[in-house]
């Protein structure tokens, strides 16, 4: 009988993860799989696709700014900048110092709260929902503060805009942020989320999706992704902009390169961006916020012929911005490299293959994507 | 600064190509779409191995593609971005899938779908964004999306949309 059972079914089977899965957000994967073990595995992207890059071609940078929180839903104020800065270069506009110290403080922020819904999906995909929770909660006084500085909580609606920022800080938003920092980093080396780590956690991701460095760069794995394969590279450090090179901060590596090597490189980067945060608020200069020709925008401001690409450190890795103008008021074009493009289709398609199906969705959130900014 | 002059000029010796430096860390070189492939395999093995991106203009004026290669050094610290021109009737170029695998696959299926640029010898060209897509290239300049989206979508006899006609 066990012979009939086995001639007729093979074992072999196609299912789905995504886009209707609850861990996997706007996103499709289709396994191939036999018995418990995925043989093979191909995305199935698209279903986020906004078509940014065409829609800015007709858009002025005013209008653009506000488009470009939208890049990365649980990022939006990182894009904003990327997108500021291509403008800045390509116009040579002179950026304040403090707006250039406002924009770190927003990013950085921007880099905790993101590795905290990172924190809470993994938590959650793995089921330890404690985690999950806390996170989320930890994260909600973050956005408190966005709400205070820019107006809005997960929007800011352009805040970062080209020539620096829309508004200045509120009074009283320096020891606000201090305060929620230090909620979530209750001393220098120690975060409230290392407290809530337990055993469930890491059997569930240790020795799983294990990326090599070798394959980490030919796959163009970067961002946290990259750094847990054991490779030293951050954009702040090697590329720096803004004012990253007045500050003082670790990379943080690991040189396993399994899903829990990722998960404690995003942890120790909560820490540093947090050292990062503290360091600028103290250093902040008076002056002003915005470069004076932005101050009162105006609509139709050419922007000169040229090129750049711009690189950022985004929370997932790295985010670039290709800007062309050929002299007109709308860049010519535009091209967004997100970083989870490249983590989404070819190094999850490597690390599913092999892999077992209960593994599946602690390899997908260990690898902090996002389908936003995949699919623009 | 002195890193920088040093790619382009060695890039200018071997493929006669021609380039400016931006800032520090930028560098911009145009070469012959005949040489693309030879001069990303030698950046490549000068330590360029990241591919950031692949990205098309539309040049729609001069009737040509312009593709651009991104590359980062992780050891020189430097973005290369390698620029060639194709003519946009005959949108070919060869594909540099077979360097850097599944990177280089994904970002050329992108702009074949988007631009309908052919990557010769890139076997995974299949629609990645777009489901079940039967207009032109959508990111093309002369893709007039208003009035793809009022052919396929719209209708005159419906009140609210009357008014994307007028």
């Amino acid at each position: 009988m066990i012979n009939v059972f086995e001639r007729l079914n093979d074992g072999k089977y196609t299912i789905y993860f995504g886009p209707a899965h609850p861990g996997s957000g706007n996103f499709g994967v289709k396994l191939e799989v036999d018995g418990e073990c995925v043989i093979s595995a191909r995305a199935d992207p698209g279903f986020l696709h906004r078509g940014f890059e065409k829609l800015m071609e007709y858009r002025i940078p005013i209008q653009n700014a506000v488009l470009s929180d939208r890049i990365c839903i649980l990022e939006s104020l990182a894009w904003n900048l990327v997108h500021a800065e291509a403008v800045d270069e390509l116009m040579g506009i002179d950026v304040p110092e403090r707006a250039r110290y406002i924009r770190v403080v927003l990013a950085e922020l921007s880099r905790i709260q993101s590795h905290l819904i990172w924190f809470g999906v993994i938590s959650a995909g793995t089921g330890f929902d404690t985690g999950f929770k806390i996170a989320f909660g930890l994260r909600d006084y973050i956005l408190d503060i966005f709400e205070m500085v820019t107006g809005g909580r997960v929007y800011p609606a352009g805040y970062i805009c080209p020539g620096g920022v829309r508004r200045d800080f509120p009074r009283g938003a320096k020891e606000r942020i201090m305060r929620v920092i230090s909620k979530i980093c209750v001393d220098e080396d120690t975060t409230v989320l290392e407290k809530l780590e337990n055993k469930v956690l890491k059997d569930r991701l240790e020795g799983v999706g294990v990326l090599s460095a070798r394959e980490a760069i030919k796959l163009g794995a970067t961002g946290p992704v990259l750094r847990g394969s054991g490779i030293k590279a951050d954009v702040r450090r090697d590329d720096p902009y803004e004012v990253y090179e007045c500050f003082e901060f670790e990379i943080p590596t690991m040189n396993e390169g399994d899903a829990y090597a990722r998960y404690c490189v995003g942890i120790e980067e909560i820490k540093e961006s947090a050292k990062i945060v503290r360091q600028a608020l103290k250093m902040m200069p008076d002056g002003d916020y915005i470069a004076p020709q932005f101050r009162k925008p105006k609509l139709h401001v050419k922007i000169p012929e040229g090129e750049v690409y711009v690189r950022n450190e985004v929370a997932r890795g790295e985010g670039c911005v290709y800007m062309v103008s050929d002299g007109g008021d709308k860049p010519y074009r535009v091209k967004i490299r997100g970083p989870s493009f490249l983590h989404m289709i070819p190094v999850l398609e490597h690390l599913l293959c092999g892999a077992e199906i209960a593994d599946v969705p602690a390899i997908y959130w260990s690898l902090n994507v996002c389908p936003a900014d995949m699919d623009r | 600064m002195k890193r920088e002059i040093e790619v382009l000029q060695c890039l200018k010796e071997k493929f006669g190509a021609e380039g400016y430096v931006r800032r520090d860390r930028r560098v911009f070189i145009t070469v012959d779409a005949e040489k693309v492939k030879e001069a990303i395999l030698l950046l490549k093995n000068k330590g360029y191995e990241h591919l950031s991106a692949i990205s098309v203009t539309d040049w729609i004026k001069d009737g040509e593609f312009e593709i651009t290669y991104h590359l980062w050094s992780y050891e020189s610290k430097i973005l290369v971005t390698l620029k060639t021109r194709i003519k946009r009737d005959k949108a070919i170029i060869e594909s540099i899938s077979d360097i850097w695998g599944g990177n280089a696959r994904t970002h050329e299926r992108e702009m074949h779908e988007l631009f309908g640029v052919e990557f010769l010898g890139n076997d995974d060209l299949v629609p990645l964004f777009l489901e079940d897509w039967d207009g032109p290239p959508p990111f093309r300049k002369d893709f007039d999306w208003r009035a793809y989206v009022r052919e396929k979508f719209y209708s005159m006899d419906n009140e609210r949309e009357r008014s994307y006609y007028d």
